[in-house]
């Protein structure tokens, strides 16, 4: 690989990749893939050079982590786990509030959002070519260095071929030796068929888009096609039918916004949020909105006349959106409603 | 740091540590560990360190898999192990070692075997004589730089 290629991917790796909650399998073997928390900011002085904002800025997270939500009731809900007798524990309003705290602070752990890149450039390096060797053998020979400590990125694994010809192991090849010599819990040799396209359609149609993200994250690396086509799909399939509700208070849900905001299909979220009254959350997704597209009519209307709340939605809804209508009917309802209740 | 290897060395006396390979598996189903080990003790017995594994059956993918810890095999090699003619020529085929001259030797023999049997294969019905008496087949005659 290029070795402008390298620090770049690996200061992304460490700054992007999450240390996994409490549901996400392989968290012991973290630690010797190269993942952590990095301080950043070699990453971001980078990123401050390209004028366009990351996934992983700063503000991107904070604004994609308040749309997310914090609902404590969805988060831990009961999983699949072993079954033991509920605990009851007698508690002052005090312990109350030291247990409610503690519990914000492991679901803002869970909720902490799985990586964005963009795809893998596919490996095409030729070490040696012995041509000599051609006929000798019908099988090709991949050897993998098995050495502990080395993170798996920076892994030498490379292809003898029958043709004599040595070269560096693709992509899917590397997943599956890796998955081989150090396996990772959640993850199989051989991809499940739920991940085939008309399989995908059958557990949308059950709603079940969460369980299908979480799968895809425990079997596929970040950026190989894979996982980036089920996402795709995913959020897709989420727009197409409105059920922005399934993801919200996950950690997929700062995923989904990014993909719609860089897509601009930001209309359909947009009327689900006036609809369940998250005014907040909508502000916050236009102000993403302008983030990413400074040059914008919208965004240079809003910078011009310092507007807020409602009246930065307006704004938004006349110059930047398709499903004008859709929205102003939206608005209306929720004036309607907050008038009505004052009214009482 | 204890440095054991160098003691584990020194303390055998006449023998050497070998890198080679170990028979495992089951019935028609073998399987080797790349092992380092006294070169005294028994093929399978008590060893030093696996430092790698072979599997000689080819997987549904076509591919043999050989895994290698480098990093300890540099270690043994620099201990003064000596690595045995099997595991020499995987490590040559892997681009660790410079390519095995019997690789190299045995290739060059079967290419040869193989263009004698194509040309046995393509043999015209003419026999040609030369003054002495010996009759062969004109092919191969004309053919005797790629046989030699």
């Amino acid at each position: 690989m290029a070795a402008l290629g390298v620090p770049r991917w690996r200061c992304l790796w460490r700054r992007a990749a999450a240390p996994l909650g409490l549901r996400r399998p392989g968290r012991a073997l973290l630690g010797s893939r190269g993942y952590g928390q990095d301080a950043g900011s070699e990453a971001d002085k980078e990123k401050s050079d390209v004028t366009k904002p990351c996934f992983t800025d700063e503000l991107v997270q904070r604004l994609l982590s308040k749309m997310t939500g914090l609902d404590l009731q969805k988060i831990f809900r009961p999983i699949k786990q072993e079954l033991k007798p509920p605990t009851y524990k007698l508690m002052t309003e005090k312990q109350l509030a030291e247990a409610t705290r503690k519990a914000i602070k492991e679901a803002k752990e869970l909720l902490k959002m799985p990586p964005v890149l963009s795809e893998r450039e596919p490996i095409d390096d030729v070490l040696a070519e012995d041509r000599i060797l051609e006929g000798t053998e019908t099988v090709k020979y991949v050897f993998t260095d098995i050495t502990y400590s080395t993170p798996h990125r920076e892994r030498f694994i490379v292809v003898r071929e029958p043709s004599g010809v040595l070269r560096k192991a693709t992509w899917e090849e590397r997943d599956r030796m890796i998955q081989v010599y150090f396996p990772r819990e959640g993850r199989k040799l051989v991809p499940p068929p739920i991940f085939k396209d008309e399989n995908l359609m059958t557990v949308f149609r059950e709603d079940r888009h969460e369980d299908v993200l979480n799968l895809c994250i425990a079997q596929f690396e970040p950026d190989s096609a894979n996982y980036i086509r089920v996402h795709h799909q995913t959020y897709e399939d989420i727009d197409k039918h409105a059920k922005y509700d399934l993801l919200r208070s996950t950690r997929h849900f700062g995923g989904m916004v990014w993909y719609l905001v860089n897509r601009k299909k930001t209309d359909g979220l947009l009327i689900n949020m006036i609809q369940r009254n998250l005014m907040d959350d909508a502000t916050c997704l236009i102000n993403l909105y302008h983030m990413l597209y400074p040059d914008c009519q919208s965004a240079k209307a809003a910078k011009e006349q310092e507007v807020h709340g409602i009246d930065l939605i307006k704004v938004f809804m006349k110059t930047e959106s398709k499903k004008v209508g859709y929205i102003e009917l939206a608005l209306q309802a929720y004036q309607e409603a907050l008038a009505s209740s004052a009214a009482l | 740091m204890v440095h054991l290897a160098h003691l584990l060395m020194k303390n055998y006396h006449g023998g050497h540590v070998a890198i080679r390979m170990a028979l495992g598996g089951c019935a028609n189903r073998p399987f080797f560990r790349i092992v380092a080990a006294y070169n005294k003790r028994a093929r399978d017995s008590k060893y030093l360190e696996q430092v790698g594994c072979y599997d000689p059956l080819p997987n549904s993918h076509n591919e043999k898999l050989v895994g290698l810890n480098i990093e300890r095999i540099k270690h043994w090699i620099g201990c003064g192990a000596h690595v045995t003619k099997p595991v020499e020529k995987l490590l040559g085929l892997s681009g660790f070692f410079p390519l095995h001259p019997m690789t190299i030797t045995n290739a060059e023999r079967l290419r040869k075997r193989r263009a004698l049997k194509a040309i046995a294969a393509s043999e015209e019905e003419t026999p040609v004589t030369c003054w002495c008496g010996f009759t062969e087949s004109k092919a191969r005659r004309d053919n005797y730089d790629n046989l030699v």
